[in-house]
């Protein structure tokens, strides 16, 4: 039995490969590539192309997979975008200003997400709110916060901070001058959240409620529990994104987190994640991720008129959007006739 | 500071371009609040903006001395960028239902302001202007004008950089097709040629705006890409922090400069990673179109110089030590 599974999927892997999640951010990513390697020339395929558009994805990937996570689970968190600045903010003058060791100030800046997203998380499941708005209001809240505080401590909106070599090497340096440090973290974080997915039976539970949050929690699921953490989780990766920011650019402002609400949406749904939940993968974040960071930085290299970036970013969304609701009726279908 | 606006006699006299409707204005608006509390209204941008905290010290600075002549002042800001031009003229419309004798306000949406500071003007508010928008100035009548002249804050910028060395400029622009800025890079180009340099601007699309990592990634494949360019200048501060970044990825020897700044401008001039900042020095700003406002409804005075420039003030290695002193009080 299993052998002959085995063989019938040999044989028709073509047909499995195309009805796979990801294929579409595939062919997407590859295109992309492609296009921009061929106008930006050796430089964009050497170390400062593919540094510039690591870097970049790095930032957005560390937030997308926590993002896409919720999205799979059916939620969005649009806190992200003030998230990233309280932390930064928060470290910045734990270190900068009051002097404390780097660590505690590190730990501060986490902490912050942390306890952000556990107030999503409550009030998500303790309400009958959707996550939408109920992160739009925390969003607005913690942007106020971070302000008033900035303003009441520092009297400026805008906080300097000279980190010490240990934190500058772990968080924010520069390997061979190019590679931000951060893209090695976001492989370890993508490595974390695609055992938490495809391995744990975490993963199972989180594709359950997006799939029917009722039927979840009648099977015994902890809905609420599984949704608190998933917003904890992305607001610890917001925080770290903030750190890193801080160590790298030794400056941290109350604003400027903003983009990343929507750059980590777009790369989760170019990745092929159902906006609807209950469908995705983290290698499809992956490669949204990758495509969506390559058109960015892609179009400089490429001497393009930068304008043509959010255009192309854009018609990929809507190409993401399209083909995933074609290879999913393919998938559908296939599985159809199997029966 | 005082002994120069003391024009009581002058009023309305050597005043050339101020037109009669002004005046007259004016006038009422003296006759009309005569010996009551003189109350006026500063306008100023968003409250995430750092920029505007210094300017919001000199209006807390100025407002010292309105209050102890029994005059009060009324601090308005937009919440953000996002709505502008409406939010602009909700606070505008707000100053003049609460029945204000003066308003202090930077044009940032002329289309939006300009109506309304003339339905303003109407009721007898008299109009200061400061910050930005020099060049319709005479469209709201404002009395005086204290801030930077874009082009000529540019002007200097560029002649700064191109007498230090440079031969190829990059000039970038954070919000593309953004007037204020756009003279910036003119300046900038003309500044520049006058000493013998060439400049090419780069505008990065709005997405990247307050994007330091996208910005820098940017900043780093225009450098490679013409590695005859050799100093930069940002029209926002955080492009300092980018072009700074980009430089120490690419190794390249760029002079790195931007218009405005912050603490962490001050540490990398400092540390020798940032040549330059131009600075309009918005404490002055803020303190004198405040103080002269009030001055002039109260007292009658006038400054006979108009506009008056706070800017370009240049901050490089030979003055960043006093800067910092200032800057930690929260002045520069």
């Amino acid at each position: 039995m299993p052998t002959q599974s085995r063989t019938a999927a040999r044989r028709s892997s073509l047909g499995a490969l195309a009805r796979r999640p990801e294929t579409g951010s595939l062919i997407g990513f590859v295109v992309v590539f492609a296009f921009f390697a061929a106008l930006g020339g050796p430089v964009f395929m050497g170390a400062p192309g593919w540094s510039s558009w690591l870097n970049i994805a790095a930032e957005v990937g560390i937030i997308a997979l926590p993002v896409g996570l919720l999205m799979i689970s059916g939620e969005f968190d649009i806190s992200v975008g003030s998230i990233v600045p309280a932390s930064s903010m928060m470290t910045a003058m734990l270190a900068g200003h009051y002097d404390l060791p780097a660590l505690v100030a590190i730990c501060g800046g986490l902490a912050v997400g942390l306890a952000v997203g556990f107030v999503n998380g409550l009030l998500v499941t303790r309400t009958t709110i959707p996550s939408l708005i109920v992160t739009i209001g925390v969003m607005f809240a913690v942007m106020g916060l971070t302000l008033g505080f900035a303003v009441l401590i520092k009297g400026s909106t805008s906080v300097s901070y000279v980190p010490t070599p240990m934190a500058k090497a772990l968080l924010g340096q520069f390997i061979n001058n190019m590679f931000n440090v951060a893209i090695l973290w976001w492989l370890g974080f993508v490595a974390v959240f695609f055992c938490v997915l495809h391995i744990s039976p975490i993963g199972n539970w989180i594709f359950a409620i997006g799939g029917d949050r009722e039927s979840a929690r009648n099977a015994g699921i902890p809905t609420s529990r599984v949704t608190i953490g998933l917003f904890m989780a992305s607001g610890f990766c917001a925080a770290f994104v903030g750190v890193v920011q801080v160590m790298t650019y030794q400056q941290a402002q109350v604003a400027g987190g903003q983009s990343f609400i929507f750059n980590s949406i777009m790369c989760v749904v170019i990745g092929g994640v159902l906006l609807t939940g209950g469908s995705g993968s983290i290698l499809g974040i992956l490669l949204g991720t990758m495509t969506f960071a390559v058109v960015n930085q892609g179009v400089f290299f490429a001497a393009l008129d930068p304008n043509v970036g959010p255009i192309i970013v854009g018609a990929l969304l809507l190409a993401a959007v399209l083909s995933n609701d074609t290879f999913r009726t393919l998938a559908l279908s296939a599985a159809a006739k199997k029966a | 500071m005082s002994n120069r606006q003391s024009g009581g006699p002058n009023k309305g006299g050597n005043r050339h371009e101020v037109s009669k409707s002004i005046a007259a204005a004016a006038t009422a608006a003296v006759l009309g609040t005569g010996a009551f509390a003189q109350d006026i209204a500063v306008i100023a941008g968003s409250v995430e903006d750092a920029f505007m905290d210094k300017i919001k010290k000199g209006v807390d600075d100025a407002t010292h001395m309105v209050e102890a002549n029994g005059g009060s002042v009324q601090y308005l800001r937009t919440q953000n960028y996002e709505n502008f031009g409406p939010d602009l003229v909700t606070l505008i419309n707000q100053a003049v239902a609460q029945g204000v004798d003066g308003i202090a306000i930077p044009i940032w949406v002329p289309d939006a302001q300009i109506p309304a500071l003339n339905a303003a003007r109407e009721q007898g508010i008299v109009i200061m202007q400061y910050n930005s928008g020099l060049p319709v100035k005479d469209d709201i009548s404002a009395i005086n004008y204290f801030g930077s002249d874009e082009y000529a804050a540019g002007f200097g910028g560029g002649k700064y950089l191109a007498e230090n060395g440079a031969t190829h400029i990059l000039c970038h622009i954070q919000v593309p097709g953004a007037i204020n800025l756009t003279e910036r890079c003119r300046g900038v180009t003309d500044g520049a040629a006058e000493a013998g340099a060439k400049v090419t601007v780069l505008e990065t699309p709005p997405n990247l705006d307050g994007d330091v990592t996208g910005t820098a990634e940017a900043l780093k494949a225009e450098f490679i890409g013409d590695q005859s360019i050799d100093a930069m200048v940002s029209c926002a501060d955080f492009g300092a922090a980018a072009g700074a970044n980009a430089v120490e990825q690419t190794g390249l020897d760029i002079m790195v400069s931007a218009f405005d700044f912050s603490p962490a401008t001050l540490d990398r001039i400092k540390a020798g990673n940032q040549t330059m900042a131009i600075d309009q020095q918005p404490y002055l700003q803020g303190f004198l179109a405040t103080s002269m406002l009030f001055a002039h409804l109260k007292f009658g005075t006038e400054i006979s110089t108009d506009p008056v420039l706070t800017g370009p003030a240049i901050v490089d290695a030979s003055n960043v030590d006093a800067v910092v002193a200032g800057a930690a009080l929260g002045a520069r």
